[in-house]
């Protein structure tokens, strides 16, 4: 299965959609370089922010790219090149996909039992969940920007509960999943019995101390370019971690 | 009667800000330019390129499905997304109104576009604003920003496809039985990793969702396999808990914001 994930038309089908964003991104530099002149701004400035976009970004490419590795075995590699390069974010994509092969009922992600409907519902599944944003985006944002910049301040006092309520359903995800594994250590095996698997419950301990150390250095040491690593690379000291049980 | 007038003087500082920006916006802009015109262009663009971005993204997995001979199974792309899809389409849309005005139209249409928004779109259009010195609403603003995201997404793209070709030689480790626990456990180690960073935020408000998921795992083990299905309880759970706490904290800030005024009238009557 993973020979076809990893097939010369999976490379051809995402390279092609990933060159079309560049193209489009290509579009949207020129145009706004030749506005910014056009209307007064300094080039020097202008040439800064393109200079300094691109080097601030280097990093957090490479954290991506660490995804990409972490993905590409259950995934295959065009998939999960595609998802990352264009509109997904690492947290996102796995859990979507985790969330899909249950629902395909192939249990846990896992290229030992993937399918080619599990494959193609999963690729769907993950490219319909995010996809509000750009709904949302050619329906409103006209609209959206136009009264934001008359009357902007009014609108961001209401969003106060805003904030609260993402962490508190980020908070209720990883509850859910995190209880999951403390649940399948004690009663995997029979309620209450201890016997179950041990292996998830430990790589997400592993990894949460990866974070904490991550995130120490990052916030304590100023190490701030840390922060472009913490998510991929807690999640490879995790992994790691399950090598190594076995 | 104090929160009409606040409203009042709120509007009439926005409308102040708008006049300010768009006075100082036509000193800086050159005879032969059109903000306008400018803008209705970004927004064509923008709208189109989402359009086919979004028909390509749904229609490859179709493809896919021709190609390995099986297509998706629709019924179980339904039960997924109510369990999982509904959370994302309630992040999606706190994003879209949080981000949007933060990165102008343009910028707005390519952060939807080439998503990775919190962890690197977000920041780094914000570093490149504090570069080029332009406040949030202007045109100047605007063009920093999606000249940002733009420059962020080319340079992804490229390390990304260039890490792509690097992978090719070490697929066969990869793939080797060895590291094949390792990517049997991708989901958990992301979890660990979020744990940490959710629960550091709100550990109080982490403690009753993780306390009842956890004993609803115990007492009934076959839930394991539906792991996702309890994304949505849990999640509401969280929320309701969080709105009490919000409310409760809100009044508490109420009742002593109202205190002094008390004491201040008392003082005057004196």
């Amino acid at each position: 299965m993973l020979q076809k994930l990893n097939s010369p038309f999976m490379y051809a089908l995402c390279g092609g959609i990933i060159l079309f964003v560049a193209i489009v991104c290509i579009i949207f530099l020129v145009r706004s370089y030749r506005a910014g002149k056009a209307m007064g701004m300094d080039p020097a400035v202008l040439k800064r922010t393109i200079v300094s976009s691109a080097t601030f970004s280097v990093l957090p490419a490479v954290g991506i790219l660490l995804g990409v590795i972490a993905l590409s075995g259950s995934l295959g590699t065009p998939w999960p090149w595609l998802r990352l390069s264009v509109i997904g974010a690492l947290h996102y994509e796995t859990q979507v996909a985790e969330a899909a092969s249950e629902a395909v009922g192939i249990g846990k992600l896992s290229i030992t039992h993937m399918t080619s409907s599990a494959f193609a519902t999963i690729a769907l599944l993950m490219s319909v969940c995010i996809m509000w944003g750009m709904i949302l985006s050619i329906l409103f944002n006209k609209r959206y920007t136009a009264r934001m910049s008359a009357g902007g301040r009014k609108k961001k006092s209401a969003l106060g509960f805003g904030d609260k309520a993402m962490t508190a359903m980020f908070i209720g995800l990883v509850s859910a999943y995190v209880g999951s594994y403390i649940g399948g250590w004690i009663s995997g095996d029979g309620v209450f019995t201890f016997g179950g698997d041990t292996t998830p419950l430990i790589v997400a301990i592993v990894s949460a101390c990866a974070m904490a150390v991550f995130t120490y250095f990052s916030e304590k040491k100023n190490a701030r370019w840390l922060e472009n690593f913490s998510v991929a690379g807690s999640m490879l000291i995790g992994m790691a971690a399950a090598v190594l049980l076995g | 009667m104090n929160n009409k007038k606040t409203e009042t003087a709120d509007m009439k500082a926005a409308e102040m800000q708008t006049a300010e920006t768009q006075t100082a916006e036509a000193k800086t802009t050159a005879p032969g330019f059109s903000t306008e015109k400018f803008n209705r262009g970004t927004h064509r663009i923008g709208r189109i390129t989402s359009l086919i971005t979004l028909i390509m993204l749904v229609g490859a997995p179709f493809l896919i499905g021709l190609y390995l001979g099986a297509m998706p199974d629709l019924s179980a792309a339904a039960k997924g997304f109510l369990a999982v899809g509904l959370v994302w389409t309630v992040s999606s849309v706190v994003e879209f109104l949080v981000y949007t005005p933060m990165l102008g139209s343009g910028g707005g249409y390519l952060a939807f576009i080439t998503g990775n928004l919190i962890n690197m779109k977000i920041p780094c259009a914000m570093n490149a604003r504090d570069i080029a010195g332009t406040k949030a609403g202007t045109t100047e603003n605007e063009i920093v920003s999606t000249l940002s995201i733009a420059t962020s997404s080319l340079v992804t793209i490229g390390i990304l496809a260039l890490g792509v070709l690097m992978l090719q030689p070490l697929q066969p480790i990869l793939q080797s039985e060895t590291l094949a626990p390792a990517f049997a456990n991708v989901v958990p180690a992301l979890f660990g990793a979020m744990a940490y960073q959710y629960y550091r935020r709100d550990l109080k408000l982490a403690v009753i969702p993780l306390a009842v998921m956890t004993l609803l795992f115990i007492l009934v083990p076959s839930l394991q396999s539906q792991t996702s299905i309890m994304i949505l309880p849990s999640g509401a759970l969280s929320i309701v808990l969080a709105w009490m706490e919000y409310r409760r904290n809100k009044k508490r800030n109420d009742s002593e914001a109202a205190q002094p005024a008390e004491k201040d009238d008392l003082n005057g009557d004196d």
